[in-house]
């Protein structure tokens, strides 16, 4: 006894007491319904069995009606274009911002904190102002766009089916870029300044010093930013909520918009739960990239 | 006529309203081995970052190799530069480090790996090609910093303090494989260094620079026998030359040391009597004397002796440093005896600090 209340003052009861409350918190709050999701993709789930735990068990069951709907494929599709199209937006456009920010021109870095305004922001708020924006009828968007030449006639960015996914894209795009680039900043500005005096000196132009010494030197911040922007995108829910609504006729629907609207709109919990599971083997990929390429950083 | 491989004439260098460096001429012949020293903040650094092209000049005229290099790119300059934090690019392994300038080049592999391998050979990296620079140690990462520069038979070496990350020992032997180098590829090589020993070991021409400006270039022994100014003077030699205000004496044929208690010594040069002055004597040049033949009696203040070497400082004011190569038995507090050869003696202006004859 008197042991055991030693080694939890100070040695491995200690070490294991500190690590099982943040522990027992995360079990509670994110193994517990990540395992009741699984366990409810395998039953059948109907208003009635809600309340209970043990309801039928129909194996795949759930898994072939989803792959049989017809809206199921175009769905997962729109879903790969979403986090495709906004990662490379949001990655290519706050690479450009961090390195323009990164010749510290005067007032660089008050600039480059006003970017995260939009970060800072819930995405309610700016699907409301992007709904304004992208409007059909006296969209700001439509206007520079007409006045420029770009186009003729007026788009209807929510309504038109093959509009409507990028319609939230953009938004989405907007949303990300300032937590893009300050995370590619603070990786920019790891970089010693001598190294690329050395490559310099060692005739590298600009473009082969952002090739041979930028990139690979911000691989591992690059790693994390894309499986944080994968993560990111396939959480996006506000935004459809606010813009699209996953329409018209699911033309701009995705999994995350889908499962919800099956789930606590359709009362369809085994169908909602398994696409949430679908989901949560991508994120889990995208997790094991992060953790593994923050652990690979170079520093040297 | 000898080839100036780097000619420097009136370099400005200005950052805003900071004259960095000021009116330098600088003309280094093809092969040398040339330290440019001083205090920090002296422009020495600013100087060798202008030569490669990482500073701008304000003004003034930079010619490496025959052609006028004012506003030209680093990478166009053909210089090589070994930084004080070795500046080794962590993502690439010893060889990869290596052969970047020449990849950059479009040089073709195998003639790349040769190369690496054949300058690897000479500096004693040839085991460690594979590595990473994380997994080097200090005294290694230097060497794959100067092979760096080796493979690309550049026009001129720049070194930018070098030996400073470098503990005592690894210094010492680091600056006879440096010099052991350039004796081997008879490279023009600019070194960069506030510790004047670095500098006068390893350089055959010093420059001496003070706040943008150069005080003096020459070899290393004329520095240390005709330093043209006190600064110079005291900067050069270790420990440091001592000065004491001294006038010269009504006969002409002595100056008077004022120390406290002022003492006079037999001077044949002629000096303009009752000027101030500033005598310099190094504390190698002092011996000690007996009753008969000292010419200065000085009470001692402290006694550190290293074995090899007595330091003495005297219990005057101003003090003085005097270095014995030998043992002796003195203990604070004793009145000692001094000799030194006047041809010892440097005078300096006291209010120019100019060397005088």
């Amino acid at each position: 006894m008197k042991r055991l209340l030693l080694s939890i003052s100070d040695g491995r009861g200690f070490d294991i007491a500190l690590v099982s409350v943040p522990l027992t918190f995360l079990f509670m709050m994110a193994g517990l319904p990540l395992a009741y999701n699984i366990v409810m993709s395998f039953q059948e789930v109907d208003m009635f069995s809600l309340g209970t735990f043990l309801r039928p068990f129909v194996g795949l069951k759930n898994y072939a009606t989803l792959f049989s709907m017809p809206e199921t494929w175009p769905i997962l599709k729109n879903t790969a274009l979403f986090v495709i199209a906004s990662i490379a937006g949001q990655f290519i456009i706050g690479f450009g911002l961090a390195l323009f920010f990164w010749t510290n021109f005067p007032g660089a870095s008050w600039l480059r904190g006003l970017f995260l305004v939009s970060w800072v922001m819930p995405g309610l708020v700016v699907g409301a102002i992007w709904n304004w924006i992208l409007s059909g009828d006296f969209g700001v968007l439509n206007y520079l766009l007409r006045e420029s030449g770009l186009i003729t006639g007026n788009i209807f960015w929510r309504s038109d089916p093959s509009f409507s996914l990028w319609a939230v894209v953009i938004a989405n795009i907007w949303l990300g870029i300032s937590f893009n680039m300050i995370l590619l900043s603070v990786g920019l500005s790891t970089i010693s300044q001598d190294l690329y005096e050395a490559a310099e000196l060692d005739g590298a132009n600009v473009f082969q010093r952002f090739f041979t010494i930028t990139l690979p030197m911000m691989r591992s911040t690059i790693g994390a930013i894309i499986s944080l922007g994968l993560i990111f995108t396939l959480q996006q829910f506000d935004l459809f909520a606010a813009i699209t609504a996953g329409g018209p006729n699911n033309s701009s629907n995705v999994a995350q918009y889908w499962a919800w609207d099956l789930s606590f709109r359709q009362y369809d919990f085994a169908q909602g739960a398994t696409i949430s599971v679908i989901m949560i083997v991508f994120v889990m990929i995208a997790s094991v990239v992060y953790v593994r390429s923050t652990r690979h950083e170079v520093r040297g | 006529m000898t080839v100036h491989q780097i000619e420097l004439t009136g370099i400005n260098k200005y950052y805003g309203a900071y004259h960095a460096l000021r009116d330098i001429d600088l003309k280094i012949r093809k092969g040398a081995f040339v330290a440019l020293v001083g205090p920090s903040g002296c422009g020495k650094s600013t100087l060798l970052r202008s030569l490669a092209g990482l500073e701008t000049i304000s003004s003034g005229d930079l010619v490496i190799a025959g052609a006028k290099m004012n506003g030209v790119p680093p990478r166009k300059r053909d210089l090589a530069m070994v930084f004080q934090s070795y500046a080794l690019y962590p993502h690439m392994t010893v060889e990869q480090n290596l052969t970047y300038s020449l990849r950059i080049r479009g040089v073709d592999k195998a003639e790349a790996k040769r190369k690496a391998e054949e300058v690897a050979a000479t500096t004693g990296l040839s085991h460690l090609l594979g590595r990473y620079p994380r997994e080097l140690s200090g005294g290694q990462r230097q060497r794959v910093a100067m092979s760096r520069a080796i493979i690309r038979n550049p026009k001129a070496f720049l070194f930018d303090e070098p030996l400073s990350n470098l503990d005592a020992a690894l210094r010492v032997h680091m600056r006879k494989e440096i010099r052991a180098l350039h004796e081997r590829l008879k490279a023009t090589s600019v070194y960069v260094t506030h510790d004047q020993i670095e500098a006068m070991t390893m350089a055959d021409h010093v420059v001496v620079m003070r706040q943008g400006i150069i005080e003096q270039q020459g070899a290393p022994l004329e520095l240390y026998d005709r330093p043209v100014n006190k600064f110079v003077a005291g900067f050069i030699g270790s420990p440091a030359m001592n000065f004491v205000p001294a006038s010269s004496g009504s006969d002409g044929k002595s100056l008077l040391l004022e120390f406290e208690e002022p003492q006079t010594i037999p001077f044949m040069r002629p000096v303009k009597a009752g000027q101030p002055l500033l005598v310099g004597i190094r504390p190698e040049h002092f011996e000690l004397a007996g009753d008969s033949d000292a010419m200065l009696r000085l009470p001692v203040g402290a006694v550190e002796t290293t074995g090899a070497s007595t330091y003495i400082t005297t219990a005057t004011q101003p003090e003085l440093v005097i270095v014995l190569n030998s043992r002796a038995a003195i203990r604070s507090g004793e009145i000692i005896g001094l000799r030194f050869d006047p041809a010892h003696l440097h005078l300096f202006d006291q209010q120019t600090e100019i060397r005088l004859g």
